[in-house]
């Protein structure tokens, strides 16, 4: 147990805070359940269409500013510096905090995209939904011709007085089935070279125009779709930022969606004072890691440099996340944090569904949804790769991919000239 | 020092190959396959592979099968793999039919299947345990449960090879004896629990070689073969996948990043095709577990590396049910499981390699099983 969680934290301007661990003890155990060993949650929404539970919480949470506690008191956080932020983050892990997945795109996203780029108007609208859990929203960015490209979407918003009408086509978008609203990013600007002609808009998924197809993942969720939009109306006062600011605003929101910074929750469900994870507890309950020398011995080996990785790889995140709260974004250590928050997945899913022996090819099998959810983790969010193009480019200064569009107007790279 | 003779090649028919790519490539489309994975079950396949007589090479004309040898039979396997075709075709011919076959049993008229031995299953994942006790006129009883028997719900008869007062013993029980639970693996294909609760079956005696020992490695070869074509054909999606998809004014399969995947998948495929050839040539001629155990564990480890690289060189299209890639992904995610783990199988030949001692290791790899002794 760190001592810093047991002691009042310090504010962003060195003075300490009244805030002890007890006060926030105090203030959640009326709202919210302690974990137990025998806590276990859906892990990315993965298998459960559940809404209620992380609805539930945030509702519960909302009005101490208990979630998102670095977010302004009025827009459902509570002023709170970095510090607090840390410590109030270590005492809820004592209690049940449910898998976020459906809410996390206004949570992790968009909602420190609007604090660092919206109005005043539309942090007022949007932002307290989000921390309640009212309105869920969704991220619109990908389509059928820009996956890793995403600097090529298509989709057009055409300004018309005080509104932009917008017609095209978004794809993978997940939670649009759930969603009041979504972050759409546009292009504006056909003539301009393609990152420059883009603007974020705000659209209403209920608007007339918008239609959503779900389809169907291999591991049998539902959870992404297509959604054809037609003509929907948008007013210039849901513009997130400049028009042509488009990309850097997305930029924003991508570092934060891969630094997994705003949306906290969901933890491994161990108990406080306990120290092993209720992966590796699964893992001995089932019996695979009882033998130090035998075949169990592999299997040891490998949880235990899981765990070792998670952990280093754990206060990199916190580190990352902790920029990004103190107002910066977290830039392209998202992308490093990432790639191992995407390997651990992985390994763990892994592990679990060989251990479990022949009984792991069931579909009822132990790190069954797990196993088969494993491959979107390292593509979801921007891929594997691009994640390292990023940081060989931007950390470590390696030369750029030849890109041949970059000062071309978009309307002519479209058409092959390359 | 001897000269030794070369032993006879191993032909397959090159018309079984034409024959069942071509059979499988119009019945096994997209929608079929997915189709299957509701029910389990895909009579129309079933029974277009039943007419060519697909369904029982391999085993003896005399005892009621097509006759053929092994080696064809694993061809065809491997090509049920590649159409991930959802078929009981190993269980149905080279397990079961193999089995009744050595034993004397009748085969009923309707579809065979097998309990997978205990052996490979590992040993705490709960593989059920079912006690069978004879009386003399050749009647088996039986109590007790089996898990994750292929296709059990679609059965006539599940045969299973059993130690009974000292005698290794094949046993066939009607399905009509026993309880089905359906349950699917993770590709949809039925993995049933069993409950016997005193069902009555045939039993006869093996002959020698004929045992739970034998049974695993000719389920690990067929798990093999199915697994050399589904990588194959994986790793053919991929290629031409990513050789369609544009992103930055490029198709993906120009990024060196990309091209590795697909470089994984392709030595991959190789691989287990070679590995799958050669262990069902060995075991053609005659017995094979070190061919056989080096199959099925580089099977395994290609299939891990082969699915990864392939998903992640799709994008987000690999993980859409519209899109086949895992028809093929999720099939070999469960086959990697069956008849052996990676675990199980090292275990396997760490002891064959142990056993020949130093100055054995060399002539066990060169050599294979004759080197065994
Ligand atoms: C489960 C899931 C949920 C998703 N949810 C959303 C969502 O809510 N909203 C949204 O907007 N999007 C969403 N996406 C889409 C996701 O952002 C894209 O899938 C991702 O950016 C990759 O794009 P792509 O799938 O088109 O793959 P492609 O870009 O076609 O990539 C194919 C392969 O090429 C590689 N590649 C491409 N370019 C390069 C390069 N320059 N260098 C090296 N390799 C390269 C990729 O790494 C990959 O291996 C989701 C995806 C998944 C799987």
């Amino acid at each position: 147990m760190s001592v810093s969680s047991e002691t009042p934290a310090a504010t962003a301007d060195g003075v300490t805070s009244t805030l002890t661990p007890d006060d926030i003890r105090a203030a959640l155990d009326g709202l919210l359940e302690r974990r137990t060993d025998q806590t276990r949650l859906t892990s990315m929404g993965a298998g459960s269409d559940d809404l209620d539970d992380g609805r539930a919480y945030l509702a519960a949470t909302v009005d101490g500013g208990w979630h998102v506690p670095t977010w302004p008191s009025n827009h459902g956080g509570r002023d709170a510096s970095v510090a607090e932020n840390q410590l109030i983050g270590s005492v809820l892990r004592e209690y049940v905090v449910p898998d976020l997945y459906p809410f996390a795109i206004g949570l992790g996203m968009v909602g420190p995209a609007l604090l660092a780029h919206g109005t005043e108007e539309q942090q007022d609208r949007w932002l307290r939904p989000i921390a309640s859990g009212a309105e869920i929203w969704c991220q619109m960015f990908s389509e059928p011709e820009a996956g890793s490209d995403l600097a090529n979407v298509a989709l057009s918003a055409a300004e018309d007085g005080d509104v932009w009408r917008l017609d095209g086509q978004k794809t993978w978008t997940s939670r649009a089935m759930w969603s009041k609203w979504a972050i759409c990013l546009a292009r504006t600007d056909p003539d301009q070279p393609k990152h420059k002609g883009l603007t974020m808009f705000v659209i209403a998924m209920d608007a007339p125009g918008v239609d959503v197809r779900p389809l169907r993942q291999m591991n049998n969720d539902a959870h992404f779709s297509e959604v054809f939009v037609d003509g929907a109306v948008v007013p210039d006062a849901w513009r997130v930022g400049d028009v042509g600011e488009g990309w850097r605003v997305a930029m924003t929101i991508l570092s934060h969606e891969r630094a997994g910074a705003g949306s906290r929750g969901g933890g491994d469900g161990a108990k406080r004072g306990s120290r092993i994870p209720t992966w590796i507890a699964d893992l001995a309950a089932l019996g695979a890691l009882d033998d130090p020398i035998g075949t169990d011995a592999a299997r040891r080996d490998e949880a235990m440099s899981i765990y070792a990785a998670d952990m280093a790889s754990r206060w990199t995140a916190q580190r990352a996340a902790d920029e990004a709260r103190s107002g910066g974004s977290p830039g392209p250590a998202g992308s490093g944090a990432k790639l191992r928050t995407v390997s651990s997945y992985k390994r763990r899913a892994y592990l679990a569904n060989r251990s479990a022996g022949a009984a792991g090819m069931l579909e009822d099998g132990h790190g069954y949804i797990e196993t088969v959810t494993a491959p979107s983790m390292s593509i979801r969010g921007g891929t594997d790769e691009i994640q390292r193009n990023i940081l060989g480019e931007r950390v470590l200064g390696l030369p750029g991919e030849p890109r041949l569009d970059r000062d071309v107007p978009w309307r002519e790279s479209r058409r092959g000239l390359l | 020092m001897t000269v030794r003779t070369a032993p006879e090649p191993v032909v397959v028919d090159e018309l079984i190959t034409e024959t069942a790519d071509r059979l499988f490539g119009e019945l096994c489309t997209h929608e079929a396959v997915q189709a299957a994975e509701d029910s389990g079950e895909a009579p129309d396949i079933w029974d277009a592979f039943c007419e060519t007589g697909f369904d029982l090479i391999a085993v003896p004309e005399d005892a009621g099968g097509s006759g053929g040898t092994l080696a064809e039979a694993i061809e065809v396997l491997r090509l049920v793999g590649y159409h991930s075709a959802p078929i009981p075709a190993a269980e149905n011919g080279i397990l079961g039919g193999w089995l009744l076959a050595e034993a004397g049993l009748e085969r009923p008229d309707g579809l065979v299947t097998v309990i997978p031995p205990r052996a490979t299953e590992g040993g705490w994942s709960g593989g059920g345990a079912c006690s069978v006790s004879l009386d003399g006129d050749g009647t088996a009883v039986l109590n007790g449960e089996a898990h994750r028997v292929p296709w059990a719900r679609s059965a006539e008869a599940i045969v299973c090879v059993c130690e009974c007062d000292g005698r290794t013993t094949v046993v066939s029980v009607p399905t009509s004896e026993c309880t089905i639970t359906p349950l699917p693996n993770m590709a949809g294909e039925p993995r049933d629990s069993v409950s016997f609760d005193g069902a009555t079956g045939r039993a006869a005696p093996t002959p020698d070689g004929v045992d739970a020992g034998a049974l695993a490695q000719r389920g690990a070869l067929s798990r093999v073969a199915l697994m050399a074509g589904a990588i194959e054909k994986m790793c053919q999606l991929t290629v031409s996948y990513t050789n369609e998809r544009v992103q930055f004014g490029r198709p993906v399969a120009r990024f060196q990043a990309v091209q590795q995947h697909l470089v994984w998948a392709a030595q991959d495929a190789a691989l287990v095709r070679m590995a799958a050839e050669v262990a069902a040539r060995e075991a053609t001629r005659g017995d094979a577990p070190f061919e056989i155990a080096a199959a099925k564990l580089v099977a395994n480890q290609a299939a891990a590396r082969a699915t990864k690289a392939c998903h992640q060189a799709h994008g987000a299209m690999g993980m859409t049910q519209e899109y086949p890639l895992h028809h093929f992904s999720r099939r070999l995610w469960s086959w990697r499981k069956e008849y052996g783990s990676d675990a199980h199988w090292s275990a396997v030949l760490g002891e064959m390699a142990t056993g020949v001692g130093a100055d054995g290791l060399y002539p066990l790899i060169t050599s294979g099983t004759a080197a065994l002794g």
